[in-house]
């Protein structure tokens, strides 16, 4: 455990990566996208009250602004999160600097881990610069703070498995862009693979049954859905369109079992690394 | 140091290793020379842990290379042909960050990163990043890295490869004082004049197998290639000679002319005394007696030049 914790890959993988250029560009142009979502998100609120459909009260903004945030970020960090773990060790392969790694004295874990801490603390780097606009939606009320934090643990869980899945395509090949392509892929599949399913099992089962508002479709039509990664946020939504998803520790053990699977795999594959040197 | 019996590593398409078998004692300097293909990278890939061998026993420093291979790390340093750097990092925290992979604590972590800038001469770029070297010091510096952690046995893959001629000088003088300090070397490479002037002893490998010279059964190297050429510079009559040879089993002239002969032995330097000492008692007057092995070069072609005729 104290290798895990006193591991130099972690040091060498951040001070790397605070040496790239992108190392300030990309918390800069997250932000900005940020800062564009939350100003379009209460103009829109606002506007509501100006266009004269209903009174909007200061909650109404401070969830709207929430909200924004927080499916902004984790669609943001969803689009980054392959970017930092997909070539971690690809990078390594095609600078054949990993001959050097595996014949240290540094296991496997110890490699797997300094790039999996490096690129999801990165991540939680982006994560923690947007606090403060989180914050914004505290000044107008309408938020709890167990929402923020159950909003924020959620997303760190799902970029934590998703960091695991790009590690794994990293460890099973050889280039970069190949490694990368397969993890989008998956993070495609399980945003949009599972939505599409869940609609057409939704709308079979609509056919045969009625839809109260508020009471959503049973367990098993939710399923694919547990794979989704905007799943476990629609779920704490305390709002009436998403009273329907109710199961978000059934997608956090999905997500944590997803991660564990390929933080194994990951490892065994950097084990045999050799044959792809 | 190094036991390796029956090696044998399976690729698809028939490369690998076939049954290859060496010892290296820990006084040596060994260089393993073949043609391309020949296996010598999966050979030391195999030695430093990185690959398994589908058969066979392989042992560094008395450690089987498959069951421990932790032990194996901690007593080799492997050089690869063309090993990566952290261009992004400076020369000090390329060495620290090493140090701290072999698991060094102070203060021997200290001693060894200031040993290893030393080693390399780096020790004025220290802070420079590994990016702006030239490739003979990020040469050196790889050497210096590989050598942290005080191995016992260096493995290195074609360590000259890029380097000028001044840079491979510098390696082959540091790789000689590195023998001389103690630490066992098996060093694979294409630049034979490097390999006779520092190599304690040569093996051959061609299609993952040992290889004799000439040819290419599958009898050690070391054993056929120990035969001695000596040129004999003398007066009077060759008589004596054919007297001594008579004496010595395997002996037989290989040129004659006037007052010269070229006589070869199997053996080695006792072998070549034991001839000299045969000549002299059957009464030549030997005027000239030098005995020489045959260069790298022609024991080269004669153990791979029928594989390109």
């Amino acid at each position: 455990m104290k290798r895990l914790i006193t591991n130099p890959m972690i040091n060498k993988e951040l001070r790397q990566r605070l040496r790239e250029r992108r190392a300030w560009l990309l918390p800069t142009l997250y932000l900005l996208i940020l800062a564009g979502t939350v100003s379009f998100a209460y103009y829109m609120t606002t506007d509501a009250e100006t266009r004269g459909q209903r009174e909007v009260q200061g909650a109404d903004i401070g969830l709207a602004i929430f909200m924004t945030v927080v499916f902004t970020q984790i669609v943001a960090l969803l689009l980054m999160a392959p970017v930092f773990s997909a070539g971690a060790i690809t990078i390594e392969k095609e600078q054949r600097t990993l001959t050097g790694l595996l014949t240290s004295l540094l296991s496997v874990t110890q490699i797997w881990w300094g790039k999996f801490v490096a690129a999801l603390l990165y991540l939680l780097l982006l994560l923690l610069s947007a606090l403060p606009m989180l914050a914004l939606s505290f000044a107008f009320g309408g938020v709890e703070p167990l929402q923020l934090v159950r909003a924020t643990g959620s997303t760190v869980l799902v970029l934590a498995a998703i960091c695991c899945i790009g590690l794994w395509c990293s460890a099973t090949f050889r280039r970069s862009i190949h490694s990368t392509a397969a993890c989008y892929g998956i993070v495609l599949v399980l945003s949009v693979v599972t939505a599409v399913v869940f609609g057409i099992l939704m709308s079979h089962w609509s056919n045969h049954h009625i839809l109260l508002r508020g009471e959503g479709p049973p367990a098993y039509v939710q399923a694919p859905l547990f794979l989704n990664p905007l799943y476990p946020l629609l779920s704490m939504m305390d709002d009436v369109d998403f009273r329907e998803f109710v199961y978000p520790t059934s997608s956090w053990m999905l997500f944590t079992a997803m991660g564990c699977l390929a933080a194994a795999f990951a490892m065994r594959r950097l084990k045999r690394g050799g044959d792809q040197l | 140091m190094i036991e390796v019996e029956a090696l044998h590593k399976t690729y698809r398409g028939g490369r690998g290793l076939h049954g290859f078998s060496f010892h290296l004692e820990s006084n040596e300097l060994v260089g393993l020379v073949g043609p391309n293909g020949a296996g010598k990278t999966t050979l030391i890939k195999i030695l430093a842990t990185l690959i398994p061998a589908t058969s066979g026993k392989a042992r560094v420093g008395g450690h089987d290379v498959a069951a421990e291979p932790h032990l194996v790390r901690a007593v080799a340093g492997y050089l690869p042909d063309i090993a990566g750097i952290y261009q992004d990092l400076r020369v000090k925290e390329f060495l620290e960050f090493f140090a701290d992979a072999f698991r060094l604590k102070e203060p021997k972590r200290s001693a060894a990163i200031q040993r290893a800038l030393d080693l390399s001469g780096l020790q004025d770029r220290a802070d420079e990043y590994v990016e702006n070297l030239s490739l003979g010091w990020k040469q050196r510096l790889l050497l210096a890295k590989t050598l942290l952690h005080e191995p016992k046995l260096l493995l290195l893959d074609e360590p000259a490869t890029g380097l000028d001629p001044l840079a491979r000088i510098s390696l082959r003088e540091q790789l000689k004082c590195l023998h001389s300090e103690g630490v066992a070397i098996l060093i694979s490479s294409h630049i034979l004049s490097d390999l006779e002037d520092m190599c304690t002893r040569i093996l051959f490998i061609a299609d993952g197998k040992n290889v004799a010279e000439p040819g290419g059964s599958a009898v050690p190297a070391e054993i056929s290639e120990a035969r001695i050429q000596c040129e004999i510079g003398f007066q009077g009559s060759p008589e004596p000679a054919n007297q001594a040879v008579g004496k010595i089993p395997g002996a037989r002239v290989l040129e004659r002319k006037d007052g010269f002969l070229l006589i070869e032995v199997p053996g080695g330097a006792a072998e070549a005394s034991s001839l000299l000492q045969a000549l002299l008692n059957a009464g030549m007057v030997v005027e000239h007696f030098d005995a020489r092995g045959p260069g790298l070069e022609e024991r080269y072609r004669r153990a791979f030049g029928e594989r390109h005729s």
